[in-house]
């Protein structure tokens, strides 16, 4: 047995202004799941105005928030862009949710304006009317269940040629309500508008994340060794009841 | 009265009798939307009958008790008063309310935040009352940004309305600043002491919503209240024009004086019931009855009587337990409710029910913006049950706080599950909206109110 400990590092993008929809959630639940398994977890909150590293990093996370909290974000992060192609590139993991989600394209529209994004992923996002409101399943080969969750955006995202969506609609409307596809799945980047919070009813799609997140860092055997399964009989009962009720 | 609105009267007053008297159904909401789809001025036209002034009471948490509150506090003057109590507060709850009697000496209106818009311009009241303005419902409110604008907006539509603004609020005050800019006349209420309580997270309005500042506390009272100043642009609390001070907030109830600008300590006002949320609907009833010209003292003999019968903190007795059953909707109001019955020291069960029906809000994932874990590290909180029709959601929830729920099916279900605790042991019965009549009624049905002594 190896003597060093095993420890993943969280790092959550401006919890205080993006936290719409229960954002929180999704770190509470990547640190329990890491707990549970005896794996340490640190959360690094990250400020507006503070410079972070990504080099000791495992896991970003980024919500979702208002227009004019999401501007702020937006403005602050282009100069951090650098950093984060770099993390992305060398097959960081990321989950970007709601506003997050289109903070990672080319553009997205801020009432009629066009603000640039991050270009982390070949995507972009406009708008349309109405809002797409409502519960949500999507098909993904990230996760042994279908995703259940809720939607709620006015952007209709567009993903370039070749861009993996993170899965197929079943119930709801997904990037555009046209496309059929939700989300987005790019080296290890998972950007999708599914909250609810994603993560407590979809234990699946978090154990791909801390996996892709262990094997980064311990190796490609780490997974086997460390990703021990759970007991996962709520979370898997709120999933199917959520599925049974909506398809 | 024109002939227009007369017809509109008399057809509504008519389907409030076929509802009520014939049906026996509610008539809370149909008469005024028939009202109003004969006569769309009806509102304008009503309010000639309301002698002395009209009271529009909104904000998220709260409104119901407040309406309730004021409406019995002029009743105790005497004076006649039309009310929608049953806290039917879109447009057509509000002219329902409107339709009877010739005459009426006040008129005090619930009024959801976003309906203020199709309310105010016609209606235009002597006072709004903004009580607060919390994260809740997103999927129908949308953020709050527009909630903020809306009423702005119904506010600039009628001119002659004074606002009675919760001055510890920077959500509220945002609304107000735009508002005096535009001519409104603005009085702010708030508690002008730290009261010392352990708050919970602040989910919203950290950062000054006129520069982006992080905004600065003197100290929090709960949630985003408290004596907040932006330290880059001076957005801040106002000078209280009526304040609370000397507040207490303990098992027994809550108690405060108020005190007037430049003005000495007045009468304290006291309620068996409630926590520091209690002080803030009190001091807003408070602060309308000083307007209104009414006797602190009828405010205190409302409050003596005040039995609510609307599941708002109203407690019952089943086969010898104690079940304590409330309203708790969005974020702050569960953490409200948290804060409360962790005030109580006797060993005790909770049960929270979740609906997403619509008038709940379909999105349920401010779930996880509540502070359960304090339900996790308090040993009195002996068993914690989840139900609804999100109660696998919310299992879910409490099993990432470190509890482990057990789902019931429903009120029933829940009383049998804590059948093996001992009497003595209270049950804390927290629920959404929707969720909340069907459970008043079944308590009712299984014991019976409780009086409070």
């Amino acid at each position: 047995m190896g003597a060093r400990e095993v420890r993943l590092r969280i790092a959550h993008l401006f919890p205080e202004l993006l936290n719409l929809y229960g954002d929180t959630g999704n770190v509470l639940v990547l640190r329990k799941r890491l707990e549970w398994r005896g794996i340490a977890c640190d959360v690094r909150e990250v400020h507006v105005g503070e410079r972070p590293s990504f080099s000791d990093v495992d896991i970003v996370f980024i919500g979702g928030g208002s227009d004019r909290e999401q501007r702020v974000v937006c403005e602050y992060l282009l100069e951090e862009r650098k950093e984060l192609v770099s993390y992305v590139g060398d097959g960081g993991v990321l989950l970007a949710v709601c506003g997050g989600y289109q903070l990672l394209g080319h553009s997205y529209l801020m009432g009629d304006e066009e603000v640039q994004g991050l270009s982390l992923v070949d995507l972009y996002t406009d708008r349309g009317s109405p809002r797409l409101i409502g519960n949500v399943v999507v098909q993904s080969r990230i996760s042994p269940q279908p995703i259940v969750g809720y939607e709620n955006h006015g952007g209709r995202t567009h993903l370039g040629d070749g861009v993996e969506p993170l899965g197929s609609v079943v119930h709801g409307f997904g990037n555009d309500g046209l496309s059929g596809y939700e989300g987005c799945l790019y080296r290890n980047v998972v950007g999708t508008y599914v909250h609810g919070p994603l993560l407590p009813k979809n234990p699946g799609v978090a154990d791909w994340l801390i996996a892709r997140a262990l094997e980064r860092r311990y190796g490609d055997d780490a997974v086997g060794r460390l990703l021990v399964p759970l007991d996962d009989a709520e979370e898997l009962e709120a999933n199917r009841v959520m599925r049974e009720r909506l398809t | 009265m024109s002939v227009r609105s007369l017809i509109a009267t008399n057809l509504g007053r008519l389907t409030h009798w076929a509802l009520h008297d014939v049906l026996h159904r509610s008539g809370s909401q149909l008469p005024g939307r028939v009202a109003l789809g004969i006569d769309p001025g009806f509102l304008s036209h009503v309010r000639a009958k309301v002698a002395h002034g009209l009271v529009v009471v909104c904000g998220t948490n709260g409104k119901t008790t407040t309406t309730n509150l004021v409406a019995a506090t002029l009743e105790e003057r005497g004076d006649v008063v039309l009310c929608n109590r049953d806290g039917a507060n879109m447009a057509a709850g509000v002219a329902s309310a409107l339709l009877p009697l010739r005459r009426a000496d006040w008129a005090v209106l619930e009024a959801d935040e976003l309906s203020t818009i199709y309310i105010l311009p016609h209606l235009r009241p002597t006072y709004l009352v903004l009580l607060n303005l919390f994260r809740d419902q997103l999927d129908r409110a949308g953020e709050i940004d527009h909630v903020q604008d809306v009423i702005a907006s119904a506010l600039e539509q009628s001119p002659e309305t004074t606002l009675l603004v919760c001055g510890d609020d920077p959500l509220s005050m945002g609304v107000a600043e735009r508002a005096r800019e535009r001519g409104t006349r603005v009085l702010a209420f708030g508690v002008s002491e730290d009261l010392g309580l352990p708050t919970d997270r602040v989910p919203e309005a950290r950062f000054c919503q006129r520069c982006g500042a992080e905004l600065d506390y003197a100290y929090r009272t709960y949630a985003q209240l408290g004596a907040f100043r932006c330290p880059t642009c001076g957005f801040g609390r106002p000078t209280l024009d009526y304040a609370a001070r000397g507040v207490t907030v303990d098992r027994e109830g809550v108690s405060f004086a108020l005190v007037k600008k430049r003005g000495r300590a007045e009468r304290r006002v006291r309620a068996d019931f409630g926590g520091v949320y209690m002080v803030y609907n009190l001091l807003a009833a408070a602060t309308v009855s000083e307007c209104a010209g009414v006797d602190a003292a009828c405010l205190q003999r409302a409050l003596d009587a005040y039995d609510p019968h609307n599941g708002r903190l109203q407690t019952f007795v089943v086969d010898g337990r104690e079940v304590v059953l409330n309203l708790a909707k969005n974020p702050t109001g569960l953490n409200q409710n948290i804060s409360l019955l962790l005030a109580d020291t006797r060993p005790k069960a909770v049960c929270v029910l979740i609906n997403d029906n619509y008038n709940d809000g379909r999105d349920v994932s401010w779930l996880w913006d509540v502070d359960f874990e304090r339900l996790a590290t308090d040993a009195q909180v002996v068993r914690v049950l989840a139900g609804g029709s999100r109660a696998h959601d919310l299992q879910v929830r409490l099993k990432y706080a470190g509890i482990p729920a057990r789902c019931v099916e429903g009120v029933a279900d829940a009383l049998s599950s804590v059948q093996d605790l001992p009497a003595g042991q209270p049950l804390y019965m927290l629920t959404n909206y929707s969720a909340l009549e069907p459970a008043r009624c079944e308590l009712e049905k299984a014991g019976g109110p409780h009086g409070r002594t």
